[in-house]
């Protein structure tokens, strides 16, 4: 019978899954397969195994469960193996790496910053504090100028927002970044400007917040920047 | 530096703390990251990559630059100017809702594309198979062909109206 992977953890980990509920409709039992020093944690793999909510709610909440009792390796969402003797197999193959990694994780965990950056504020700006653009503006606002003139205004406020936002989550990273012992950064993206995850040992997790809120006080409106941690350790096994 | 309209607007405030209630701001953490082990099968991931659409990187390119001069032509200057504090809730709502609502949005489409391709196993492969078959099978009724797609249907409906 196929088993839906969730995690690895030492053994000495305390593995209370409490009421903990796997994936599926309805939800697995949530178990332990144990190998000689490591363990990992299971549940019976449902049939429509998928991509929506329930499935992944379900990971996480069985992620966040581990993870607040000790050290564990969170598996990225939907990994199946064959039965529990391939688990086994995987935990006795590559003990000694997977125990070297809860070593490293031990203390510390994920914290992840996004910023949210509305863009009507930030294109509001632009023509505030560039005169050439705000020309442009008033040029083909009301339907004049010609299509290079249009081109030349989007060119023109699309760099500028571009570099604004790029300072931005340069600021950011940079006063987060001493705090942390390793940080994973995404690209930035059409949703997010700046988009990192932070490992942190646990006592500097109040200053990491201390910081994230300064920011956002300092930035103002216009500015969202979301924190979330502590999280089990995704971006840094 | 002045980067944004500076204030104490509460649309600045972090959501800070609280662990990970909002499944969405982790989403591509769980999907992403996360340890991988190539000794076990990953299920499909096919609507994973439409969960990921917003995590596409900005191109410059001329429809970035004409949705720019849409954007900068729209704004109401002078109305912004004049009431601020009522921009900061605008501005505030829209960040809000905007987000969460993408969120819904894209993950309930990778729910029904995730959905169709568990169901219709057997139709990609017919499908498959269909297109690398001869246009002369093309021509026949494809009565059998009960499960294909709609929209192909229609296709090869259109087609052979212009045969007939």
């Amino acid at each position: 019978m196929s088993v839906y992977v969730y995690a690895i953890t030492k053994e000495s980990h305390p593995l209370d899954l409490g009421d903990v509920k796997g994936v599926g409709d309805p939800p697995g039992e949530v178990r332990v397969v144990r190998g000689a020093s490591l363990c990992a944690v299971v549940s019976e793999c449902p049939e429509d195994l998928s991509v929506a909510r329930r499935d992944i709610q379900a990971h996480q909440d069985v992620q966040e469960r581990l993870w607040a009792d000790g050290p564990t390796l969170p598996l990225s969402f939907g990994f199946v193996a064959a039965d529990e003797e391939a688990v086994r197999g995987v935990l006795e193959e590559r003990a000694q790496l997977f125990a070297q990694r809860l070593d490293e994780l031990a203390g510390r965990a994920e914290f992840n910053v996004k910023g949210v950056l509305d863009e009507d504020t930030l294109v509001r700006a632009v023509l505030e504090q560039n005169t050439q653009a705000r020309e442009l503006n008033e040029l083909t606002r009301s339907g004049g100028g010609t299509y290079e003139d249009r081109l030349a205004l989007g060119e023109l406020v699309s760099q500028e927002v571009q570099g604004r936002q790029d300072a931005l989550a340069g600021e950011v990273l940079a006063a987060l970044r001493p705090l942390a012992e390793a940080e994973k950064v995404a690209p930035p993206s059409h949703q997010y400007f700046v988009s990192a995850s932070f490992l942190l040992d646990e006592d500097r997790a109040e200053e990491f917040n201390r910081v994230g809120q300064e920011l956002a006080e300092r930035y103002g409106e216009g500015v969202e920047l979301r924190l979330r941690g502590p999280l089990p350790p995704y971006s840094f096994v | 530096m002045t980067v944004v309209p500076q204030g104490n607007g509460a649309g600045g405030a972090p959501a800070a703390g609280g662990g990970s209630g909002n499944l969405y701001d982790v989403l591509e953490l769980v999907l992403d990251r996360g340890l991988v082990i190539d000794a076990f099968v990953r299920v499909s991931l096919v609507g994973i990559e439409l969960v990921k659409i917003d995590a596409r990187v900005v191109v410059a390119s001329v429809d970035t630059y004409l949705r720019f001069a849409e954007a900068a032509n729209r704004l109401d200057l002078e109305s912004g100017r004049k009431a601020p504090s009522q921009l900061t809730d605008i501005v505030e709502g829209s960040v809000e809702s905007g987000a969460h609502g993408k969120s819904k949005g894209a993950l309930s489409g990778a729910v029904e594309a995730i959905t169709e391709s568990f169901k219709g196993d057997g139709d990609e492969s017919e499908d498959k198979e269909y297109e690398a078959e001869d246009a002369e099978r093309e021509r026949r009724p494809a009565r059998e062909k009960r499960r294909e797609r709609p929209e192909r249907r229609s296709e090869r409906r259109s087609t052979r109206d212009r045969e007939e």
